[in-house]
């Protein structure tokens, strides 16, 4: 069995799966292209439709010793426009990435418990889509597979089977970033009763939990997202029930060792923790950070829940929260938020605010009234750039959400936004350096620093010097912490009294996803001695710029208070040297470390163990390095397989040991 | 008080019981093989930098006003001048206070997770003014030494006294080999360890292992005869070489010349510890 599972590890590796693959012949798929396009179809029905053809093309494939099903053999299918047609539909509405639900946690207690049969309700093109599953599921013969998915499932093995199925077919169904919620939880009845009563082993609940695991990176080369990785295949564990008791159990344990085992860049490993968590997860949690994969990525109960009941989340469904692709926490079955729909550049922000403001202000405060103002503006221009949502039908999705008797584009019970605010420390470190040299010391003149800035400081190397080098930074220096709850609050301030369309609230967050480049690259220079071509931190972390940070530092730096009001998602992000954790004292001190940043009151941690000298050899040698995982923002990618830039910037962290 | 330090390292887990923050002394008495601190052993400032990243486009050297070819006068220019930001400075003048300062300012996150302060290099106890004036600006805090024993024992006796925990080096018992492999006697630092074993303080000693010169049970044996019995004795800590030890040489513009084989396989012995009822760690 085991070597089975090596097998199906290093097939992964190579890509062999990919020979299964074949496209459409071109007869067929110009007869479905016609099909599912029909004039006569609502979106809704042609996407249904399309769902149903689709996986009635897939071959069914069923390997030996196989537990779970479910490979890609169609690389593409048509989509559900005519030629013109989407970009007339979309004419004039705000059209989110590519336009399609994204970022959602299915119902995937209810849908794993009660079968997907019991969600029909008439509805056409909702029903077409159960039809269209359920005739998938029965082609691969196993009664136990056709039981769960149409009336639910009795054991573990059947509710992981039926898992991979459902979720396959939502990548089918075109939507994306599909989530895989709190596992440990909506299988955990199935585990319990199966292993209490002996039906199976530990052993081969861990062997199946690792198949299952394993299944999410067959196809993953397919999935959308800005570079490969980038996929949304998030897991959630640990935390509380809805009730609020400790939901950590033994499936907690068993699916970190099952990632462990894999070392594969799905699922994405999170953690829930809180006050009462015990070491031992701790411990547990960073054997698999040791493995360089990039998770867990930690998130604190006993701040995430409270912020959430704050923005309006009922109790139960905050206690319930899991994570969307990265980072951004969400609710699931109940939630239709989209926790990316824009991002606000705090560096450019503060930037612009200084400039705009140093010539004539008469204290630090004008700069700061000045902030505040701009970040007003922003979250009003976000506000009205992201009305009139227009958003492609999702009837299988909808299926599988808590309320499905409608169509999830068009909302569920919460319906919020979300706002990346990048470049933070950028920022924060921007306002230090003025306020220091310009106004405290007055040792820098205003024009000085203006005309720096305008010609990048070709003509004040000396300058430069200082900023970048003995600059108060965020991470390293205290002066830095009441700026960071200025620009926090400010932030806070700018969005929470605005609401989007459909009455939803705008939650600020700490994220940055790729906008670190992206942003960097409006910026040329910046008082922080940010020069042109230099990067942005990854979300909630430190600049790139600082040096002589410390992680105990960082930690105290980065737990901040105004953190409940930002708190979309967007974690600190600290890189520890692999060495650090060569043994088990090592270990269980990083674990402290952990420990640490959530009684300080931190929100979210990514911890990457990282080896420098492996990547830079990685960058000379990537044929000797096709396995080297490496956290990017908020999914983990094979460094070899990234584009240039962001190896880049992740050889610019700081690494500690 | 001014001191020579070549850095500061928090979140140090090798280095002392819970997560301690190191003070990195600059300057060393001793000119072992292996050392994998070259910046740590010269007193006066060295320049670091991180050279793979380099792209010798010679700035920094431009600015030096000794062409980056005589010793470092500590003056900064180069750290200004390299666009990249690679070159570090160790060992610049630093005052007691803003050393303590800095460690300070973590104290609760250190106490927290039962650690404290350690006091390393280099050598600290070539620098044992300003390391008291330190420990004295930062008690009640824990604080600890990793020193390799070789100071007149006046001052080892004084500086321990003030501290909570020691962590010694035992290298090579033969005097001989001592001499050949750290550049220095061990007589010192043999006497230093009678000190160190009737002080009361809780110790641990640690040994570098080195393949072909120390990894022999004839040196763990006499190793061990040496603090058997000791009450206060915490642990044995054995530290196998890293073939990674040469790579700070480069940056800090020295060569790495072992003249043992560093790429032999290193002998764990833990035998003759555990014989005596010591408890031993591989770190």
């Amino acid at each position: 069995m085991t070597s089975w599972m090596d097998h199906q590890r290093s097939n992964l590796i190579l890509g062999k799966n990919k020979s299964l693959r074949a496209p459409l012949d071109s007869k067929t798929a110009e007869k479905i292209e016609k099909e599912i396009q029909s004039d006569d179809l609502s979106l809704e029905m042609r996407a249904a439709l399309r769902l149903k053809r689709f996986l009635e093309n897939e071959k069914i494939i069923r390997m030996p010793d196989e537990h779970i099903y479910g490979w890609r053999t169609v690389p593409s299918f048509p989509d559900i426009y005519q030629e013109g047609e989407k970009e007339r539909l979309q004419a004039g509405r705000h059209v989110h990435e590519q336009g399609r639900v994204c970022n959602l946690s299915s119902d995937w207690a209810g849908v794993i418990s009660g079968g997907l049969l019991k969600r029909k309700t008439g509805h056409p093109a909702r029903d077409l889509t159960i039809d269209a599953v359920i005739a998938y599921a029965d082609r691969y013969e196993d009664e136990a597979l056709s039981n769960a998915i149409r009336y639910g499932a009795e054991h573990y093995l059947d509710a992981l089977k039926a898992l991979r199925i459902l979720h396959f077919a939502l990548w089918a169904s075109n939507v994306y970033h599909n989530t895989l919620g709190r596992f440990d939880q909506y299988m955990y009845p199935y585990f319990k009763k199966d292993v209490e009563s002996g039906f199976i082993t530990e052993a081969e609940a861990l062997l199946y939990t690792e198949e299952l695991f394993l299944s999410f990176n067959r196809d993953s080369d397919l999935y959308t997202g800005m570079q490969q990785g980038d996929n949304g295949q998030s897991l959630m564990l640990g935390g509380v029930t809805r009730d609020g008791k400790n939901a950590v159990n033994e499936l907690t344990y068993l699916c970190l060792k099952a990632s462990l085992n894999n070392r594969r860049i799905d699922p994405k490993i999170n953690l829930r923790v809180n006050k009462d968590t015990p070491n031992e997860l701790y411990i547990a949690a960073t054997e698999l950070t040791k493995q360089g994969l990039g998770f867990p990525q930690y998130a604190n109960d006993d701040i995430v829940i409270p912020a959430l009941v704050k923005m309006g989340y009922d109790l139960e469904d905050a206690r319930d929260y899991t994570v969307a692709a990265c980072w951004e926490f969400i609710i699931p079955g109940k939630g239709m938020d989209i926790p990316n729909i824009a991002a606000i550049s705090l560096a450019k922000e503060v930037h612009e605010s200084i400039l705009s403001s140093i010539q004539t202000a008469d204290s630090f405060e004008t700069v700061l009234d000045t902030v505040k103002k701009r970040l007003q503006a922003a979250a009003q221009g976000v506000r009205r750039e992201v009305d009139s949502l227009w958003m492609e039908p999702a009837p299988y999705q909808s299926v599988l959400m808590s309320d499905y008797v409608k169509d999830i584009s068009s909302g569920a019970k919460y319906r919020n936004y979300g706002v990346h605010g990048t470049g933070f420390s950028d920022a924060v470190d921007q306002l230090a350096a003025v306020k220091k040299y310009l106004f405290d010391e007055k040792s820098v003149t205003r024009d000085a620093l203006t005309d720096a800035l305008s010609d990048h400081f070709q003509s004040n190397p000396a300058l430069l010097r200082m900023l970048r080098e003995s600059a108060p930074k965020l991470g390293r220096d205290d002066e830095c912490i009441e700026l960071a709850d200025f620009l926090l609050d400010a932030f806070a301030d700018a969005l929470s009294p605005l609401r989007n369309e459909f009455g939803g609230i705008f939650r600020p967050g700490t994220g940055s996803a790729m906008y670190y480049l992206w942003h960097a690259d409006e910026i040329a220079s910046m008082s922080n001695g940010h020069l042109p071509g230099d990067r942005l931190a990854a979300n909630f972390s430190p600049s790139l710029l600082v040096r002589d940070a410390g992680p105990l530092t960082v930690l105290r730096h980065m737990a901040r208070p105004g953190l409940s009001r930002v708190i979309n998602g967007g974690p600190l992000t600290l890189e520890i040297h692999d060495s650090v954790m060569r043994n088990k004292e090592g270990m269980e001190k990083v674990a402290m470390l952990v420990k640490t940043f959530i009684a300080l009151g931190g929100h979210q941690l990514q911890l990457n163990a990282v080896n420098i000298e492996t990547l830079k050899d990685a960058r000379i040698h990537p044929e000797n390095h096709k396995n080297l995982i490496v956290r990017v923002w908020g999914w983990s990618g094979h460094f070899v397989q990234l584009d240039a830039a962001y190896q880049d910037q992740i050889l610019m962290r700081a690494s500690y040991r | 008080m001014l001191g020579k330090i070549f850095d500061i390292e928090e979140f140090a887990v090798y280095d002392g019981p819970g997560i301690r923050t190191v003070i990195f002394f600059k300057g060393c008495p001793l000119r072992c093989m292996w050392c994998h601190n070259p910046e740590g052993l010269d007193f006066a400032p060295t320049r670091i930098t991180k050279v793979r990243l380099c792209a010798h486009c010679g700035a920094c050297n431009a600015v030096c006003p000794t062409g980056g070819k005589g010793k470092c006068t500590g003056c900064m220019q180069c750290l200004y001048a390299c666009r990249q930001g690679l070159i570090s400075i160790a060992g610049l003048d630093v005052r007691a206070e803003d050393v303590a300062e800095r460690v300070y300012k973590n104290a609760d996150l250190l106490k927290m997770n039962m650690g404290g302060v350690t006091f390393s290099g280099g050598e600290p106890l070539m620098q044992s003014e300003f390391l008291l004036e330190i420990r004295r600006l930062l008690r009640p805090m824990h604080a600890a030494i990793e020193t390799s024993g070789y100071a007149e024992q006046d001052v080892f006796k004084r500086v321990i006294s003030e501290l909570d925990y020691v962590i010694m080096d035992l290298k090579v018992i033969d005097p001989e080999a001592h001499l050949h492999y750290t550049g220095v006697k061990n007589d010192k630092i043999l006497k230093n360890l009678e000190i160190l074993k009737n002080s009361g303080v809780p110790f641990q000693i640690n040994i570098p292992l080195i393949p072909g010169v120390n990894d022999t049970l004839h040196n763990m044996n006499a190793t061990a005869q040496l603090i058997k019995g000791a009450k206060q004795l915490h642990r044995v800590a054995l530290l196998p070489y890293h073939k990674a030890a040469g790579a700070k040489y480069e940056s800090a513009g020295k060569k790495y010349k072992p003249s043992f084989n560093e790429n032999a396989e290193v002998n764990i012995i833990k035998a003759p510890f555990e014989r005596e009822n010591m408890e031993v760690i591989v770190l």
